[in-house]
Parts: C-alpha cells; sequence; structure tokens
C-alpha cells in the first residue's frame, strides 16, 4: 500500500499524525474549556443577578456563631473558624487513622488466626461492617449508643473518679501543664538519650550478636526521663469531675467528636483487616515455616518475619483507606462535630456566599489528600528501600 | 469473532454518543429532568423575560411559595399533601390578591440551609418560611423583604423539672440550637453579653436535636419564641415536660422576602400582605366583608374596590396602581380572612398570644401605611 | 474381641471432635484464654441480637412505614409501574446472564451439565439464598398479593428468560443481526422502563431505596463514558489531554463526596442557566457521576496497564489506526479484567447513595428510617435501633451478595492468571 508514496512524497497536512495530535488536543482543550467558560459565565450571570458576592471577603467578616470545646467568640472572624475547622478535621484523622491501622491489623491477623472461635468472630465482623454505609454506622453509633446508652450527666459513670463517662462529655486524666518549654527540654533529653543508647546497643549487637532491642531501651529511657522530670518539676495528673452541667478537668472528649471516631475507626477497620489479610497470604507460605523452623515464637514469627513483609505489601491500598477516612470524616458535620465541612456549612448559613466557602473546604480537603498521599509515598519507598 | 467485534463497534458508537452528552454533564442531565417531570411546576425559573416577576406569576396562574413542612402552627404538611400554618396563609392570601384564588400556591418545602438559595436560582416566588430579616441577608443574599408578618423573639426552653428559673440562672450549661440560623449566633452572644459561658451545640435538624434533648444531652433548647411553643406542644413526653423561660433576647421580625432588583413585585407581594393588617383595622372579617362592600365608611369601600363617590361627586374605585386587581382586599379577606383571624387560627391554639403583634390602635406593633 | 472393636470405635469419633477442639480452640494457654474471652463476647452479642431480633425489637415501626422506607411517597396507583420494571428487569438479566452462559458452553468453556441438579442448586443456594431469604422476609411484611405475584413474576421471568438466553447464546451465530440486536435490547430496556416510570412520576419524586438502587446504578452507568475518556487521556502521550485527565481525577478523588453534595444543594443552580432549576435528585445523580468518573477512571487504567504491550503492537502491526487499536483490542480486554474493580465501585456508591439522605435532605431509605421514629405514633421511644436495623440490613445483603459474586466473576475471569 505504502509503496506508491516515496519517501519525497509529503504527507498532506490532513493526514499528518503531528498535526493530527495537535488539532485533537486542542479540539479536546477547546471543548473542556467552552464547557468551563459556559459554567463560568452562568455563575457571574446568576450571582450578579441576585447580588451575591464571589470574593473571598467573607473570611474576615465575623462569623457570629460559637464553637463549642474550642476557645472561640462570635466576634472573631470566619477565616479562624476555618482554622478550628481545619484543625478538628485533622485531629480526629490522625487518631482514628492510628487506632483503625491497630484495630484493623489485629483483625486481620485475627482472621487467620488458627484459633477457630477468633478467626471466626473477625470474620463476622468484616462481613458485617464492610457492607454497611458508613453513616447506618454514624447514626447508629450517635443515636444508639452514645444519645441511649451512655448516662445522663446526672448519673454520669466515674470509675475510680478517673474517668468519666456521660452522654454530654467524657473526661480522661491529662498531665497539667508545668511549661511548654520545660516539657519540651525534657523531651529533646529523653530523645537524645534514646539516640545515644540506640548506637550503644547497636554497638554492644554487632560486638556479641545480642539483639539490639534499642527501641525497647530506647522507648523506656524517653518515657522514664519524661516522667520523672516532669513529677519533679511538679507536674500533677489533672482528674476529669463533673461541674455542674458540663465535664470538666483532665481532657474532656466531646460526644460528636467520640461518636465519629468510634464509627470512622469501625468502619475503617473493617476495609484495612482485608488489606492486611490479603497481604499476609500473599507472603510465601515458606517465610512462616522457616521462621517456626528457627524456633521462633508465634508473636516473633508475626511481628519479626510476617509482618514487615506483608506491610510492604499492604502500603499502597492502606495509604487509599487513610485518604477515604479523612474524607469521610466530613460526615461528622451532619452530627454536631464542628470540622471543616460544619463551620463551612453553618457559615454559609449565616450569610457567607456558598460558593467561595465550600471552594475553599474543597481546597483543604484536596491539599490533605494530596500531603496524605506524599507521606505514603515516602513510606513506600523507605520499605521498598528496606527490601534490598 | 468478527460479530462480536462489529457489535463492539456499535457498543462503542453508542458510548461515544453518551461521551458526548456527558462532558456537558451539568447542563444535560437538567435539562432533561424537567423536561419528562412537566407533571410539577418547579421548571422554568422566572428570569426568561426580563420583565417582572409579576408577569411570570400571572403567565404560570400560580404563586410558587417556599415554605416548610413540620412547624406547627405556621406551616405542616398534612397526610393530603396540603399545607396548614401561619405562613400558609400568607402563601395564599398573596396568592388570592394577585391570582384571585387562594388555592392557585404551589408550597415548595424548603430545608433552612436552601431557602435562600431557592429565592436566588428562582425556584420559588417568594419566601414565607419564618425568616429572620436582618442586614446581611438583606444585602448579601440578595433577598428584599417585606412587611413583617409576626414579630418574634428568641427565648430559652428548658426541662420543666430543672431548676432554672430565669436564663441568668444557666451559667455554665449546654444550649443546643438548629444550625444555620440565627440562633447560634444571638445565644453566643446572649452568653457573652451576661458572661454565662454557655457551650451553644448546633443541631443539623429538629429531630436530631430533640433526640439530645430527651437523652439530657442539652439543658436549654434556644429557638423564635414561636418555634418553641410550637415544638413543646409536641414534645413526646408531653408539653408539661417543657417550660419556656420568661426572657426574649433578640429581635426577630419574621417577613415574608423577594428578590432583590424588582420592585414591582415586592410592591405587590408587600400590599397583598399590609392589606390583612388594614382589614383588621377596619374591623373587615371573612364572615362581614360582603356587608362591607356598602359600608357607608368611604375608606372601607375604596379599600375593598367597591364604587364609592369621591369628593367631586364622582362615582370611582380606587386603583393605586399597584398592578393588583382592584378588589385585591375583598378577595384576601374573603378567601383568607384579616390578620386577626390568621392569628386566631393558628398561633393562638399553641398558645401565643398577640402581644407586640397586636395592631398599633391596640399598641402593638402593626402599623400599615393608609390605602389611598 | 468385639468389646475392643467397639472400644476402639466409639472413642475414636468422640475424640476427633475433642481433637478439633483442642487444635482450633485450646493449643496453648494464652489460644484458651483468647477462646474463652471471645467465645462468651460473641455469644454474648449474638443471644443480645437474637434476643433484641426476636424478643424486644417493635418492628411494627418498619411495618407500618414499609412502604415509605422502600419507595418513599410513590403514588399508589403508580406502583403496578415499579412491579413491572422489576419484572422486567428481571428477565433482561436472565437473559444476559443465560446469553453469556450459553456462549460459553459453546466455546467450550464450561459445561451445563458438568454437575447435577443437586449440586447446581445448592451452589444457587449458596450464592442467593440471602438475598431470596430477605426477599421473602420482606413479603411476610405486606400485607396484600400484589407484591407475591410481582415476586413470584419476577422468579418466572428470569428461568424463563435465562433458558431463552442461553438457547439462543448455545447456536451457531448464523447472523450478525441477532447479536446485534441483542446489544441493542441491552441497551434500550433499561431506557425504556426508565421513560416507563418517569412518565407515571417524575425523577425528582423518586425517593426511598427506590432511590439508593437507582441513582447507584445512574452514576455507575453515566460515568462509564467519561471514565473511561479519562483513563485513555491519563494514558495518552498528548500531554494537553493528560494534563486535563489527571487534574481532573486528582481533584475529585480529594474532595469528599459528601461535601460535593452540600455543594451541589446550594450551588449548582448558579452554574445553570436560571431557567433549569435541577431538582434535588438530579443534583445527587449528577454529583454521582461526576464523583465516580474519576474513581472509575483510576480503576480502568489500571486494566489498560494490564493489558500486555504485544495486543497493541499486534494490532499497530495488523496496520490498525490508532483508534481502532484501543477501541477493538486493548479497551475491551482492559475492561474485561476491570469488571470485578467496577462491581467494587458500583458497591460503595450503592452504600454512599445514603449520604445524598444528609446532604441534600432527599428522604432515602436511611433518611426514611431517621424521619419515621418522630411520627406521633412511635415518636420518643427510641425506635430508632429497628428502623436503622432494617436499613442497615438491606444495605447489607445487597452489598454482600455483590462483593461475594464479585469475588466469584473475579476467579472465573482468572485476572491475573493470563
Amino acid at each position: 500500500m505504502t509503496t506508491t508514496a516515496g519517501p519525497s512524497a509529503r504527507i498532506p497536512f490532513y493526514r499528518d499524525v503531528r498535526v493530527l495530535k495537535w488539532v485533537f488536543q486542542v479540539g479536546v482543550f477547546a471543548v473542556v474549556a467552552a464547557v468551563l467558560y459556559w459554567l463560568w459565565g452562568n455563575y457571574r450571570v446568576n450571582t450578579e443577578s441576585s447580588g451575591i458576592p464571589t470574593s473571598f471577603d467573607f473570611l474576615g467578616q465575623p462569623t457570629n456563631f460559637d464553637i463549642p470545646g474550642a476557645d472561640f467568640s462570635p466576634q472573631e472572624r470566619v477565616q479562624n473558624a476555618y482554622v478550628i475547622g481545619l484543625l478538628n478535621t485533622i485531629r480526629v484523622s490522625v487518631v482514628g487513622i492510628v487506632l483503625a491501622t491497630i484495630l484493623g491489623i489485629l483483625i486481620g491477623i485475627g482472621r487467620l488466626s488458627s484459633n477457630w472461635v477468633v478467626s471466626k468472630l473477625s470474620t463476622v465482623y468484616v462481613e458485617m461492617v464492610r457492607n454497611l454505609p458508613l453513616l447506618v454506622i454514624l447514626t447508629f453509633v450517635v443515636l444508639g449508643l452514645v444519645l441511649q446508652a451512655f448516662p445522663r450527666i446526672e448519673d454520669a459513670w466515674t470509675p475510680f473518679g478517673w474517668l468519666v463517662f456521660s452522654n454530654r462529655g467524657m473526661g480522661l486524666p491529662w498531665y497539667q501543664e508545668v511549661s511548654g518549654l520545660s516539657l519540651l527540654v525534657l523531651f529533646a533529653f529523653g530523645i537524645g538519650g534514646w539516640w545515644a543508647l540506640a548506637r550503644w546497643r547497636h554497638a554492644v549487637s554487632d560486638r556479641t550478636g545480642a539483639p539490639a532491642r534499642s527501641g525497647l531501651y530506647g522507648g523506656t529511657f524517653l518515657v522514664i526521663s519524661v516522667v520523672t522530670g516532669w513529677l519533679v518539676l511538679g507536674g500533677r495528673i489533672d482528674l476529669p469531675t463533673v461541674d455542674g452541667p458540663r465535664v470538666t478537668g483532665g481532657i474532656g472528649v466531646d460526644p460528636s467528636f467520640f461518636a465519629v471516631l468510634v464509627a470512622l475507626v469501625v468502619y475503617t477497620a473493617s476495609h484495612i483487616a482485608e488489606i492486611v489479610r490479603g497481604s499476609i497470604q500473599a507472603i510465601p507460605k515458606g517465610q512462616g515455616e522457616a521462621a517456626s523452623a528457627l524456633a521462633l515464637s508465634g508473636f516473633q514469627r508475626m511481628w519479626n518475619v510476617i509482618l514487615p513483609q506483608a506491610m510492604r505489601i499492604a502500603i499502597p491500598p492502606l495509604g487509599n483507606q487513610y485518604l477515604n477516612l479523612i474524607k469521610n470524616s466530613s460526615l461528622a458535620a451532619g452530627f454536631a462535630y464542628f470540622d471543616i465541612t460544619n463551620v463551612t456549612q453553618i457559615t454559609v448559613g449565616n450569610g457567607s456566599p456558598a460558593v467561595p466557602a465550600f471552594t475553599l473546604a474543597l481546597m483543604f480537603y484536596v491539599a490533605l489528600s494530596l500531603i496524605t498521599s506524599v507521606f505514603v509515598n515516602i513510606a513506600n519507598r523507605r520499605f521498598k528501600l528496606v527490601e534490598r | 469473532m468478527l460479530e462480536t467485534k462489529r457489535a463492539l463497534i456499535g457498543l462503542l458508537s453508542v458510548m461515544m454518543l453518551l461521551v458526548a452528552a456527558c462532558t456537558s454533564t451539568e447542563g444535560e442531565s437538567e435539562t432533561t429532568a424537567p423536561a419528562t417531570g412537566e407533571t410539577v411546576t418547579t421548571g422554568n425559573g422566572g428570569s426568561e423575560s426580563t420583565g417582572s416577576m409579576l408577569e411570570t406569576v400571572l403567565e404560570n396562574d400560580m404563586i410558587r411559595c417556599g415554605t416548610r413542612d413540620a412547624l406547627p402552627g405556621f406551616a405542616v404538611l398534612q397526610d393530603d399533601g396540603s399545607h396548614v400554618g401561619f405562613d400558609s396563609d400568607f402563601c395564599r392570601v398573596i396568592a388570592a390578591a394577585v391570582l384571585g384564588d387562594a388555592e392557585k400556591v404551589e408550597h415548595v418545602d424548603l430545608e433552612t440551609a436552601d431557602r435562600f438559595t431557592a429565592l436566588q436560582s428562582g425556584q420559588i416566588d417568594v419566601l414565607v418560611r419564618n425568616t429572620t430579616w436582618t442586614a446581611s441577608r438583606d444585602g448579601g443574599e440578595g433577598a428584599t423583604f417585606l412587611t413583617v408578618t409576626y414579630y418574634d423573639g428568641q427565648a430559652m426552653m428548658v426541662a420543666a423539672d430543672s431548676p432554672y428559673q430565669s436564663v441568668s440562672d444557666m451559667a455554665g450549661s449546654v444550649v443546643c440550637v438548629t444550625k444555620g440560623t440565627t440562633t447560634e449566633g444571638n445565644a453566643a452572644g446572649e452568653s457573652a453579653r451576661l458572661g454565662l459561658d454557655w457551650e451553644v451545640r448546633p443541631f443539623d435538624d429538629t429531630d436530631l436535636l430533640q433526640e439530645a434533648f430527651l437523652a439530657g444531652q442539652c439543658d436549654g433548647w434556644s429557638s423564635d419564641s414561636s418555634q418553641l411553643v410550637g415544638l413543646r406542644s409536641a414534645y413526646p413526653d408531653g408539653a408539661d415536660a417543657l417550660r419556656i423561660l420568661p426572657e426574649v433576647f433578640s429581635k426577630e421580625p419574621l417577613a415574608p422576602a423577594v428578590l432583590d432588583g424588582d420592585t414591582e413585585w415586592a410592591q405587590v407581594v408587600n400590599w397583598a400582605i399590609m392589606a390583612t393588617i388594614q382589614a383588621e383595622e377596619f374591623g373587615i372579617t371573612q364572615a362581614n366583608v360582603d356587608e362591607m362592600l356598602n359600608s357607608e365608611d368611604t375608606r372601607i369601600r375604596s379599600f375593598l374596590g367597591a364604587e364609592y363617590t369621591d369628593s367631586d361627586g364622582n362615582v370611582t374605585v380606587t386603583d393605586p396602581g399597584l398592578g393588583l386587581p382592584t378588589d385585591f382586599a375583598y378577595q384576601v379577606v374573603k378567601q383568607v380572612g384579616n390578620y386577626g383571624e390568621i392569628f386566631e387560627r393558628h398561633l393562638a391554639p399553641l398558645g401565643l398570644e398577640r402581644g407586640v403583634n397586636a395592631l398599633w390602635v391596640d399598641g402593638g406593633l402593626l402599623y400599615v401605611p393608609p390605602y389611598r | 474381641m468385639t468389646s475392643a472393636t467397639s472400644r476402639s470405635a466409639v472413642p475414636p469419633q468422640r475424640s476427633r471432635a475433642l481433637i478439633w477442639i483442642r487444635r482450633n480452640m485450646f493449643r496453648s494457654l494464652l489460644d484458651g484464654l483468647m477462646t474463652v474471652v471471645f467465645g462468651t463476647l460473641g455469644l454474648y452479642l449474638l443471644v443480645r441480637s437474637a434476643r433484641f431480633v426476636f424478643v424486644n425489637a417493635r418492628w411494627e415501626i418498619v411495618e407500618v412505614n414499609f412502604k415509605l422506607l422502600l419507595v418513599g411517597r410513590w403514588p399508589a396507583e403508580h406502583l403496578l409501574r415499579i412491579a413491572v420494571v422489576i419484572v422486567a428487569m428481571a428477565a433482561w438479566g436472565g437473559l444476559i446472564a443465560g446469553w453469556i452462559s450459553g456462549r460459553r458452553i459453546r466455546a467450550g468453556l464450561s459445561f451445563s451439565s458438568g454437575s447435577g441438579p443437586g449440586a447446581r442448586i445448592a451452589d444457587l443456594t449458596r450464592r442467593f439464598g440471602l438475598i431470596f431469604g430477605s426477599v421473602v422476609l420482606m413479603l411476610l411484611l405486606t400485607d396484600t398479593a400484589g407484591p407475591w405475584l410481582m415476586v413470584a413474576g419476577a422468579v418466572v421471568a428470569t428461568v424463563l428468560s435465562l433458558m431463552a438466553g442461553r438457547w439462543l447464546g448455545k447456536r451457531p451465530t448464523g447472523s450478525p443481526w441477532l447479536t446485534r440486536g441483542l446489544f441493542l435490547l441491552v441497551f434500550l430496556v433499561p431506557l425504556v422502563l426508565y421513560f416507563y416510570m418517569v412518565d407515571a412520576v417524575p425523577l425528582a419524586d423518586w425517593e426511598g431505596f427506590l432511590f439508593n438502587v437507582l441513582a447507584a446504578a445512574a452514576g455507575i452507568l453515566l460515568c462509564f463514558p467519561l471514565g473511561v475518556l479519562l483513563a485513555l487521556g491519563r494514558r495518552s502521550e498528548l500531554p494537553l489531554l493528560k494534563a486535563i485527565s489527571v487534574v481532573y481525577i486528582e481533584l475529585v478523588r480529594g474532595s469528599p463526596l459528601f461535601v460535593l453534595l452540600l455543594l451541589a444543594n446550594v450551588s449548582l443552580e448558579f452554574f445553570v442557566p436560571a431557567a433549569v432549576a435541577p431538582s434535588k435528585v438530579v443534583r445527587a445523580v449528577v454529583t454521582f457521576t461526576v464523583f465516580t468518573a474519576a474513581y472509575l477512571a483510576e480503576i480502568v487504567r489500571g486494566g489498560l496497564q494490564s493489558v500486555p504491550r504485544g495486543q497493541e503492537e499486534a494490532a499497530k502491526s495488523l496496520g490498525l489506526s490508532p483508534f481502532k487499536q484501543t477501541a477493538l483490542i486493548v479497551l475491551p480486554q482492559a475492561l474485561r479484567n476491570v469488571i470485578p474493580a467496577q462491581i467494587g465501585q458500583f458497591i460503595s456508591l450503592f452504600k454512599d447513595t445514603t449520604l445524598a439522605g444528609l446532604a441534600l435532605g432527599i428522604l432515602d431509605l436511611l433518611d426514611g428510617a431517621r424521619v419515621v421514629t418522630q411520627q406521633p405514633d412511635f415518636r420518643g421511644l427510641g425506635l430508632i435501633i429497628e428502623t436503622l436495623v432494617f436499613a442497615g440490613f438491606l444495605f447489607w445483603v445487597g452489598s454482600f451478595t455483590m462483593s461475594r459474586e464479585s469475588q466469584r466473576l473475579e476467579r472465573r475471569l482468572g485476572v491475573g492468571t493470563r
């Protein structure tokens, strides 16, 4: 076919792949741009006709609402409310990610346990929770658990006087602030000690072949030095108490925070358990058998041989679950927790323009997601490097 | 396998067609919806013609009135799909005045959070959904508020067996409100003013708030006092389980609103509302409105659109040029009633008293410009 | 002698159970402790839930509001249309399933007579018993004959169309028109049924579980073209195209669906001409489409990567145009590989449709479960658990069955093994 077209024959531009490629791209781009322009035009026309502001000036306005559990007054600016909302989203996400990972790993291992009861119970948990909408779980926790099963503040449950449980909030013991600087110094000292101990242990290990256990030694040192230092400086533990209509002292756990956290952890853990199980199953059986042949205990086999390898496989899907958890935390807005979505909703209800306010919230979520994926990618790379 | 390939080509071409439709997903799927749903009139918003909303309303022969579905006394959705209440009656007042038929109203149920967007987008012609008139709503939400139909104020409701006797007793307590309303700001402001350190908790909807209140998560339930009266009357443990504290700590003038920039329509709605107040001032009721057509008082005959003889001796009918039929006041009173009747019908049974919502002649705030 | 044999015959049987228990529950001290602790916990939860379901629960709230929860305020005179649609969809699904299995038989991939009827019934019970059981359970909650007739009709329609489809599939393909006709049918039937329903009740009034199911189905179908295009765009060497796709995918995947729904609720009308006032259902479906397209794009991209390069090279060497290379060679294989992942996306969308109730105030199944507890008859009784259990159960049965079927499909397609 192509024999007729000699090398000297010029290809007409409309058959030239290079030209076509660009024409095609420009065409697609034009369509996308046209759609966007159309949407933008509509937005301009519609907002102008009803006199709605489109700028971000609303951030400087007073909020006119209060944020429970935060040091916040209604005269403060909307942007400060956004900051608190963002911090609350981060708080519930970080705590949720940690707890969901722990619970998920335990249940994932449980599903593969040789113990029939444990494996069946884990299976039931995973299959049950994974196939329910998160909103069903969250509604159940809020309306069924926190509101109905938790005692009223008048009959708050205070085991040993250390903890407070009521449907208006929970209190946990917390350290009493000595001073930020002295704590920082204590931590710096502890971490320095950890580093020194780790070096020493590694040296011993290299010399004698005994297990280094640097984490154990260093961690113990850190905890002991911080705790004793803090006690010496006159630190005391602040216990929570019921003070009339509220729980004070210690560190308060807002009931809505608790409900959202429980729902997110329960839901995400079921997904993480499946990932962990899949990753463990993907490890060649020989690894476990080899560990047994070395007479490692069941715990050692899991902790030192199988889990490190399994986590390498598990990191990318785990990262996805973390992203999901962050995004799912937006549901908190429907249940009186002041996350970024709730702040946005309320400020829009109080007169801030909807489109800029929600765009801002979306940008925060996209940024959080990007940051999280960066961390996940770093972890992924590090684990890969450890491999060889 | 050839036929499979051919089928796949067919499949793909169908997909490409869909793609063409999908690149403009937003526009495409919306346009289909109202077209397929012609039975509801929520479609075509009014701003196609550059004229007034009044023309659109007359053309549609129907008023789309933004309201709510479950606020006792103000607007409640009945089993048969009709709306009953103070606000719903004012929707009817507008329809009676503009279209001559009080039943030509489509009541559009709106959530608190999207009532203004519904107005802005032309989904409704008028918003009568006990909405507080504030400066920022006048300015920022593109709404024009009209004559106040109810002067309300925010109050506090507590459990009957609680020790609180006044708002200032409630230091350090948890106060629950619904989200996205002026009540949040008022409660926070009151707490700051009296130095009471309240924890103000906003809830997504009234149902959730009530569950929380029942479970003991809140000490106080703050809202407009008219709403509290209604909510109290429908409380699961009975109205006696709750107590409303005497203080009122905010001004909440509830007024209907229309979209900015349409003076003609705003005046029409305004005069329709004011007619109910004027009628009460004249003593015109649903029962005696026909007699009043023959009243000796020319002001009343002029108001009702009946013929009268003016100072020059000409027989005439007053038409102030509002764009309303001359007999609109007659239609309003005949079909719906005067302000006092509407109040007695819906709000008095809840236990609300006229208070500041009495006529100015009785020492209240209801005062409307003269009809001449 | 006899006593010896009987002695040795009986104990092993008892000890086999004992050995099993020993092996699986009391291997070590720790193991035994865990068995006791978790066994007690499990038994406690089992007894409590059983007591709740069979003794304490007041299911009348579900019984009274059964219709409201399932189809919302759908007018009673048009309920027949839903029944017709369900029967027709059963026939439609049966036809496709039958045709596929018929073709597999013809291609020698599986044999219909491979297993006996007993085994087949056992297999079907295992796979669809849950759905069937819950359908029967729900039928028991109704008090008219209509739903029974509908289910009977659907079962008969499925069986008949399954057989018809298999017969068609097994036939050596004579005319390509048959295949084309079938493909057309696959597309047209749901479309026709949609118009049949929308003709009676406008889309804006679709509520209850019906909304959840149909919004999920609409979302996953409508996002398909956009999702595939985005996947191709992201993989393409054309920089502009790639940039657009990447930006879209990453922006949407970084955003929570709930916030997108809230945004659609308060601001979609600003982005379309004022004459168009999209209903809440349309807003929800548009948001689901836009959202799922980004996820589908990533799934399809994975599928495209799984197609060996040789396939594309072979297509090139046959002189196919780039469009044909993608449309006829690469894409079909890629899409086939990602069917299980697509089902997974569908399940997650199905569950996420509940967000529309919270964000937009659509009376979906979950929103209904919350609303009905406020009815005068049931107020303040704390019946939210009952309605939530009912709503959760429906979602659970749906997603559980679908996820198991997708695992089965994954094994059958042999993803990763080819």
